[in-house]
């Protein structure tokens, strides 16, 4: 951006600088000012939590513990697998959300009959709270009565599957609700990016006789690229600290199969109350994902800006 | 230059709208549509919080009388009632105890409460329940509702017991008799099991998704008591029940597997149908298969489940307690001693078909509804009641859920053998240390 | 828009594969649709209909009486709508300074949002119910407003950077060079082409705030400012009891306006961009 911008800047840079810091003060400001006071407060307090022993009861004493916490952490191998469940969910749901999200958002750009019952539609399942959607996936699933077994019945295929009692496809079953369940964000963010790809471009493109795919592989996705990234991002953080979906369909089980790491983070304070332990957790959840999206957001900037 | 000027005021200028539009909401302060301010100061009258859980419509409409009363006779200490849901309860409690702005009297039950009696959190009601309801209960039930230090941190209420349903047409069409006496042995039951299955028919299904209680509160009837203080201990006794259910299941082939899997309502349909013509679960689902079942359904309650141990269930009764930073710890403890009076319980008891902790609200119970719908039966079972030992174990919450029910739910699904289990069950207690 | 005219396949196929994602997305609110006229008996019963065998609204009578359903959505209205109002307002110039004026802020709110976003919000509940009891906010809808803002804007900020950076620089600097300030080039350039995102976001924004449940839980207690989720919870019983009926009536009204919000909303993702900017 910086590379497109610079150059034609008719003014002189360096003042340039300076008086649009402090407008870029007066802008952010008013957001900054609640968030401060709002959530930096909460979020300092439930980080530095992570280097106590905080634990619930009344007038229960909390003291640091330095890193006691991460010491345990690293030797308890039930949160660990439930780190790894939350990989596999995350990418999973974000992969597959995005892939599907982007399908339905060219579709629903195009001027297609109906569009705006579609594009209504597609907001179902975000219309719902997430234990509205959980319980009716339940009984979507049950293995004897629910529609999805008597559709598959009625087709001939195999019918008798317990989609959320056995281990063995729980976790994917599951994955696929959370498609379910996130897709209108990730949909109608993308169609947003795309009414904001100019049409010049593609019409330029099309004039000089470019082909629909080489049009949507070199002009539509790059334009759309600042909104891929922020979505994704964003889905993914989302996804991997998901909690009412999974928490209402399977709480964890089958044996333990789709406990994901803040379902884990949620027992240990609030059913157990070791608050300390738990923000540790956290703690751990955000170095490590934070690490993460650190590099994918590099790499963006860096392909974006070359 | 100029232009520089003008832009900077124009900036300023939205800046300024901005900030109006912020602090919009803080002007609305004063508006009671946001709720703030209309803090109510009732002159010298103290009003307490209660919240209740009550969920069939019948059991929030005998709570609401109930408190109506209370209002009528108290007019110095007025009770205003809250719903509050059983799905959220304990999260709710965590948090609202942490900010000291839990509600007086908390409606909650027993092994959910006992948790935050240790964490201090309750008061201590010994001395402030009344001698009538102290003697109403039975002393095994006030021991699911004492501290560690000996402290009353709650009455029990209501109490459930886990009951075998039966499909008597079922019964009748397979040529078996719809047992009766004092109890049903596991033995007995597993035949009849047997016999009302076979032809690749089920005898029975049993929503088991969530194993742990279920199985802990029947192995009291074969003595298996999980914990000593704070030892655990897996050993024949503990392991009887699921090795019933699993032989039903995988040798027998009259439990269905899939039902195992499920919830308790997940699976009622197939009791509708006549899939399983006999079905496990809560007593209080009498309540919904009094409601949905067909027409012309006809069903019973068969006599409590028995192991070597006699009918015995562990209770985890329905409980009202006291928040310890209640300012009104008194009035709240008398408020609850009108609540547990014999006909307030009885009809709350029916109206959530459970069982009154209190012998004289059985009494009253058994007499209104005349032993019918399978009253007799769950009014029955009800005796068998006591406390049990995991119910003290501190870090029984967190077993259950990190080995318990994933182990349990292996092993019901064939994936593990019994001893795998026993392994786990065990290794998972020590680890908690 | 012109591309799938020159293929008399495309469009057909085009319709297929829409009607497949309906069918995956809209399923679960027919299959809710049923249920929530249906008796207590077809829904429990073991062989169900797809369809109701008769239109039955006691249903909806049920949810409306037991929950108070009318008053839960006007105080779920309030709340989202604030919400969405103070979000965006906020948002959109911080969003704009922050990707047009390449300051050091940008990576320091850059964190600040992704550090919000990754530390598990059921973790961050605890400090901020304690934060607002002590400025007495517990028990308030303002109270629960300000807490959807604070969560919301980190997502308004982020996105919306996201849409502004999509927008070419060159579009502003050619209204500059034709002479008109930068708050005109904002409002007559750079608005109409952010209000697809501007859309999406307090979209999101409304959405959230009108679903979020547990902190509404915690905080408020007094029945007649209780928000529509916590209204549906009444539903749902001890040990999976769920009164179904009632709940899928509850349910389908919760999500009208929602859906109706988005109906109306819909056509503003295709005003932004058709007349030429460029030129402008």
């Amino acid at each position: 951006m910086t590379a497109l911008a610079a150059p034609a800047s008719p003014r002189a840079p360096k003042r340039r600088k300076s008086t649009e810091g402090r407008d870029a003060w007066l802008l952010v400001l008013p957001a900054l000012l609640p968030v401060m006071l709002f959530s930096v407060y909460p979020l300092v307090y439930g980080v530095l939590l992570g280097f106590t022993d905080a634990e619930a009861g009344l007038n229960a004493e909390t003291h640091f513990n330095g890193f006691d916490n991460y010491t345990a952490l690293a030797g308890n191998e039930l949160f660990w697998n439930s780190f790894k469940i939350g990989l596999i969910w995350a990418f999973a749901v974000t992969i597959l959300q995005f892939l599907a999200s982007l399908g339905l958002a060219l579709l629903l750009n195009l001027d297609l009959r109906l569009r705006w019952l579609a594009r209504t539609l597609a907001l179902i399942p975000w219309a719902m709270p997430p234990v509205i959607i959980a319980i009716m996936w339940q009984l979507m699933l049950n293995p004897n009565y629910g529609p999805v077994n008597r559709t598959l019945a009625s087709l001939g295929l195999p019918s008798s599957i317990n989609w959320l009692g056995e281990s063995a496809i729980a976790l994917p079953v599951v994955i696929v609700v959370g498609v379910w369940a996130g897709m209108p964000q990730t949909t109608v963010t993308l169609l947003a990016g795309l009414q904001s790809v100019p049409a010049e471009l593609n019409e330029a493109a099309a004039i000089d006789g470019a082909s629909t795919w080489r049009r949507f592989w070199h002009v539509t996705l790059p334009a759309l690229r600042p909104i891929i990234t922020a979505i994704t991002t964003l889905d993914l953080i989302w996804n991997f600290n998901s909690f009412a979906l999974v928490f209402v369909l399977t709480a964890g089980g089958p044996g333990g199969t789709t406990m994901l790491p803040s379902l884990f983070a949620y027992n240990e304070a609030f059913r157990y109350g070791n608050f300390g332990y738990a923000a540790a957790m956290g703690n751990v959840m955000v170095v490590l994902i934070g690490a993460f999206l650190i590099l994918y957001l590099r790499a963006q900037m860096r392909s974006r800006n070359s | 230059m100029e232009r520089e000027n003008e832009m900077r005021t124009r900036t300023s200028a939205s800046v300024a709208a901005v900030a109006g539009l912020i602090s919009l909401p803080l002007a609305l302060t004063g508006c009671s549509a946001f709720g703030v301010g209309d803090d109510s100061d009732e002159g010298g009258k103290v009003t307490l919080t209660f919240q209740s859980l009550a969920y069939q419509d019948t059991t929030i409409a005998a709570t609401q009388e109930i408190v109506d009363a209370w209002n009528a006779d108290n007019p110095d200490v007025q009770v205003e009632l809250v719903q509050g849901s059983w799905d959220n309860v304990h999260d709710q409690l965590v948090t609202q105890f942490q900010g000291g702005t839990a509600p007086d009297v908390i409606h909650d039950e027993s092994a959910d409460i006992m948790g935050f009696a240790e964490q201090g959190y309750l008061a201590d009601l010994t001395d402030l329940l009344s001698d009538d309801t102290k003697s109403a209960v039975s002393d095994d039930i006030w021991g699911t509702v004492t501290s560690s230090d000996g402290a009353i941190v709650a009455a029990p209420t209501l109490l459930q017991s886990y009951v075998v349903f039966a499909n008597t047409d079922a019964f009748a069409d397979a040529g078996v008799e719809v047992p009766a006496g004092e109890s049903l042995s596991w033995d007995d039951f597993q035949a009849l099991a047997g016999q009302l299955g076979g032809d690749g028919g089920f005898g029975l299904g049993w929503g088991l998704q969530q194993p742990t209680a279920a199985v802990m509160n029947l192995s009291l009837g074969f003595d298996g008591t999980y914990f000593e203080g704070d030892a655990i201990n897996v050993a024949e006794n503990e392991l009887a029940v699921p090795e019933r259910i699993h032989a039903m299941a995988y040798e027998d082939g009259s439990l269905d597997p899939v039902s195992l899997t499920q919830s308790g309502s997940d699976v009622l349909p197939g009791f509708f149908d006549g899939r399983y013509p006999m079905y496990v679960a809560g007593n209080y689902i009498a309540q919904q298969i009094t409601e949905s079942a067909p027409e012309g359904f006809n069903w019973a309650v068969l006599p409590p489940l028995a192991g070597t141990a006699g009918a015995v269930q562990a209770a985890n009764p329905q409980t009202m307690s006291v928040a310890a930073e209640s300012e009104h710890v008194e009035e709240s403890a008398a408020f609850i001693d009108f609540f547990m009076q014999a006909e307030h319980q009885a009809a709350l008891a029916q109206g959530d078909w459970l069982i009154p902790s209190s012998d004289t609200a059985r009494e009253l119970v058994a007499e209104q509804t005349a032993g019918e719908n399978g009253w007799d039966a769950i009014l029955a079972s009800g005796e068998g009641l006591s406390a049990a030992p995991f119910q003290s174990a501190v870090n029984y919450p967190q077993w259950k859920d990190q080995y318990a029910t994933p182990a349990l739910q292996q092993y019901l699904a064939d994936e593990i053998t019994v001893e795998q289990l026993q392994t786990q069950l065990t290794d998972g207690w020590n680890d908690l240390g | 828009m012109t591309r799938s005219m020159r293929n008399p396949v495309a469009r057909p196929l085009q319709y297929l594969a829409l009607l497949a994602y309906m069918c995956f997305l809209a399923f679960p609110l027919v299959f809710l649709l049923t249920t929530a006229f249906k008796t207590d008996r077809e829904i429990r019963s073991p062989d169900p209909s797809f369809l109701p065998r008769s239109l039955n609204f006691d249903n909806f009578t049920a949810a409306i009486e037991r929950a108070d359903l009318f008053q839960a959505a006007a105080n779920s209205l309030l709340t989202a709508v604030t919400t969405t109002v103070i979000v965006t307002a906020v948002s959109l110039p911080a969003a704009y300074a922050l990707v047009r004026f390449r300051t050091r802020l940008r990576a320091v709110a850059t964190g600040w949002i992704l550090l919000s976003q990754v530390f598990p919000f059921i973790l961050i509940i605890i400090p901020l119910f304690l934060l607002l009891k002590d400025i007495g906010l517990v028990n308030t809808l303002l109270g629960l407003v300000l807490v959807y803002a604070v969560w919301a804007l980190p997502f308004a900020l982020w996105m919306l950077q996201g849409y502004v950076s999509a927008i070419p620089v060159e579009l502003e600097e050619a209204s500059a060079v034709d002479g008109a300030g930068r708050f005109k080039t904002l409002v007559k350039i750079v608005l109409p082409l952010l209000a697809p995102g501007l859309v999406a976001t307090s979209l999101f924004t409304f959405i959230n705030s009108w679903n979020e449940f547990f902190f509404a839980l915690v905080l408020i207690q007094d029945p007649d400012m209780q928000t529509l989720p916590l209204a549906l919870a009444r539903f749902v019983g001890a040990e999976g009891q769920v009164q179904l009926g009632p709940l899928a009536a509850a349910a389908l009204i919760a999500c009208v306006p929602s859906l109706v919000f988005f109906m109306l909303i819909q056509k503003r993702l295709t005003a932004g961009l058709l007349s030429g900017a460029v030129k402008g």
